[in-house]
């Protein structure tokens, strides 16, 4: 996973109102942003959570993914703690830059699981675009 | 009932390991306050007035009497010896320790249960009719449908940070128990023409600050593609539902700004693209989910039990209990009991360590050791021999939960109040303790017949008090408790369709209560026509009777 790319590799993020598909520029979106098909044209898109708690991220990500075919960097930025990060993962987003003071276990440690704390889920997803149910027998 | 596999195992103890190492980070200052809150809710714990509260989920309503007995040792070990059953069909422990939670989850996972969305902006635990699979007057069973949209819903990586709570009802009845018309989505399933499963989907329901009816907003939608509109829902709701007031975030206010054609629209939209997808169940999905559900294999009995005729000509509290808590099985020789735990003195829906133990051995004894869990909070037998209801009695008698009063106005539906919860604005048991005081002759109540009375602490109206026959809600009047009493209201089912209650008028003092219920059962009694139930003469004659009978002609 992407989690050590913690980004800071000089591209500029535009915010929408501003940016040209033809700039190269990364497009820096608003959780409230209709997406649409040209944003794929962006090397990277970056969606800002205004707070942890605000989902509308998670879904404008998954328009994204499976709606347009955005297939590159797909960065959350803002208020990204690392709990939420299972969840975003799940929905597409490939690189996180966490919110100010917050920070990753060390790798390998107990805690390290904050990021996957699952082995599986029940639902499709970005990540896994078939349901349990249809990739594994369910025994008892 | 729905019996765990490998994966729903793995996941639920994948889920204690999780929330023990939140609770540790917590407790080891890593996490700060705010960031726990959200994740504890996410697990069903509340910090309550005086001490956490841990809602445990018991999905759609229905246990096992293994995990009844789990719940009554959790009772006994980790809280105080009893456990309180909630209006959402769930099981709430009061006095449980922040440090011990996990514990608890460990020995809830032991028997397949957990708090997993009991609470928090995300999908709650669904909600169906008690009587699902048994009932007398069932199209389709719901509970194959619950249990697929409870593991749809299960830590979805994109509805589990919604503007607000989600919850969802489904029924399968002629007579909607699950009262789906109140809930953020409620479904009703049913055979079409064509003899297909299908479902009518209804929206932006619920009561609370702003009590609306939902609407329907699809009909006959087939059942392999009730995932996909579920989804095509949420996500406009989680994308276009208000967060900058929490008062005006749950789906209801966004279908009234968008109207319900226009929001219609935009899901269907949506659902476009969503048709046919990876949730699309297949017909192989919806056979091995039903065959979770097939019935057990009944024994067949006698129609009719003479032995059960003899003891109510001699039993006459027998024989009122059979006509007020029996009610009719699909199948001949057995009935469906409600063992109700609304006695005068008891907080509406607490049970005790040993209550729940005598319950699961009655599961056992009498039936095929499942219980159910009612939204009007009681307990439910759904399969016992009409030929042993004697014995059955006799030991519920026993075990004071053999009131006969199920669906009469003693069966209050009561929110824990100003008591425990710390949203309330006034306390709510004592007053149902009052009324159940005034009203102790149970004759008298047979006399009035159904009648359905609720009471809700806040406006947060987890007591469904805008849908009782008569609503009682707690207000905050400079500091002192006053209840505000709304007339008329009614969950749906039967033959009529869900209605708000009407304020009577200005509220009353806590002590004032019993006597203005007195003067509406009165103007009720004085104006009723031969066989009229309350509900019945209520819409019939209107509010100004009992307006003029409570606060006299102006």
């Amino acid at each position: 996973m992407a989690l050590s790319n913690r980004i800071q590799n000089g591209l500029r993020l535009t915010p929408l109102d501003e940016w040209m598909p033809e700039s190269g520029d990364g497009l820096l979106l608003d959780v409230a942003d209709e997406p649409e098909a040209r944003f794929i044209r962006a090397p990277v898109i970056a969606i800002r959570f205004p707070a942890f708690t605000d989902g509308r991220g998670l879904s404008l990500a998954v328009l994204l993914r499976t709606r347009f075919g955005f297939e590159g960097e797909l960065r959350a930025i803002g208020e990204v703690h690392p709990d939420i990060i299972h969840y975003m993962r799940r929905c597409g987003f490939d690189n996180f830059q966490l919110a100010e003071g917050k920070c990753l276990p060390p790798a390998g440690s107990k805690t390290d699981s904050i990021l996957a704390p699952y082995s599986d889920y029940y639902q499709a997803s970005v990540l896994q675009p078939e349901p349990a149910s249809r990739r594994i027998r369910r025994v008892a | 009932m729905y019996t765990y596999d490998t994966f729903d195992r793995q996941f639920v103890r994948e889920r204690v390991s999780h929330y023990r190492s939140q609770t540790e980070r917590y407790l080891a200052g890593e996490l700060t306050e705010d960031e726990f809150l959200q994740l504890r809710l996410r697990n069903g714990l509340y910090v309550q007035r005086l001490a956490p509260m841990l809602r445990v989920a018991v999905p759609y309503g229905t246990l096992s009497s293994a995990q009844l007995r789990k719940l009554a040792h959790i009772a006994r070990h980790f809280d105080r010896g009893y456990g309180h059953l909630s209006t959402r069909q769930n099981m709430q422990f009061n006095w449980p320790l922040l440090a011990e939670v996990p514990d608890i989850l460990e020995a809830l996972a032991e028997v397949d249960m957990h708090a997993i969305q009991t609470s928090g902006s995300c999908i709650r635990n669904v909600t169906t009719d008690q009587f699902a699979g048994v009932a007398g007057d069932e199209w389709v069973d719901p509970r194959p449908y619950c249990e697929l949209i409870r593991q749809w819903s299960t830590s979805h990586p994109e509805f589990d940070w919604l503007p607000r709570k989600f919850k969802i009802a489904i029924t399968g009845s002629r007579d909607d128990r699950a009262a789906t018309a109140v809930h953020d989505i409620g479904l009703k399933v049913f055979r079409n023409d064509t003899g297909s499963i299908a479902f009518d989907v209804l929206v932006g329901g619920g009561l609370g600050r702003t009590p609306v009816v939902g609407q329907v907003i699809r009909r006959n939608l087939a059942a392999e593609h009730l995932l996909t509109y579920l989804e095509a829902i949420m996500r406009v709701y989680n994308r276009f539902g208000r967060r900058d007031n929490k008062y005006k975030a749950r789906i209801k206010i966004l279908v009234r700004a968008m109207t319900a054609d226009g929001f219609r629209e935009i899901v269907d939209e949506e659902w476009s693209h969503l048709e046919g997808g990876s949730s699309t169940l297949g017909a192989d999905d919806l056979a091995r989910m039903e065959a979770h559900f097939a019935r057990p294999d009944y024994p067949r009995l006698e129609t009719e039990s003479t032995e059960l005729d003899t003891r109510r000509l001699s039993h006459p509290q027998f024989s009122r209990w059979v006509e007020q808590n029996v009610a009719p099985h699909r199948e001949a020789g057995y009935a469906i009991v409600t063992l109700s735990t609304k006695i005068t003195g008891v907080p509406p829906g607490d049970v005790s360590d040993s209550q729940m133990e005598a319950v699961a051995d009655w599961a056992d004894e009498y039936g095929f050791g499942e219980i159910r869990i009612s939204h009007e909070q009681n307990f439910v037998l759904p399969d016992v021999s009409r030929a042993r209801l004697f014995e059955l009695w006799q030991q519920a008698e026993a075990n004071q939960l053999a009131t006969a009063n199920v669906g009469l106005i003693s069966d209050i539906i009561c929110c824990p109040g100003g008591d425990y919860c710390s949203l309330a604005n006034a306390k709510s048991i004592p007053v149902a303790e009052a009324i159940q005081q005034q009203l102790k002759d149970l004759d008298y109540q047979h006399d009035i017949g159904p009648l359905d009375l609720n009471i809700s602490g806040c406006m947060n109206a987890c007591g469904h008090h805008h849908v009782g026959h008569i609503g009682i809600l707690g207000v905050d009047k400079k500091g002192s408790e006053y209840y505000q009493i709304s007339l008329g209201g009614h969950a749906g089912g039967g033959n009529s369709a869900a209605t708000l209650g009407q304020i009577v008028g200005p509220s009353c003092a806590r002590a004032d209560v019993p006597s203005v219920i007195k003067k509406i059962l009165d103007t009720f009694v004085d104006n009723r026509v031969v066989d009229e139930t309350f509900l019945g003469c209520f819409q019939r004659i209107g509010i100004e009777p009992f307006k003029e009978r409570i606060y006299g002609t102006v």
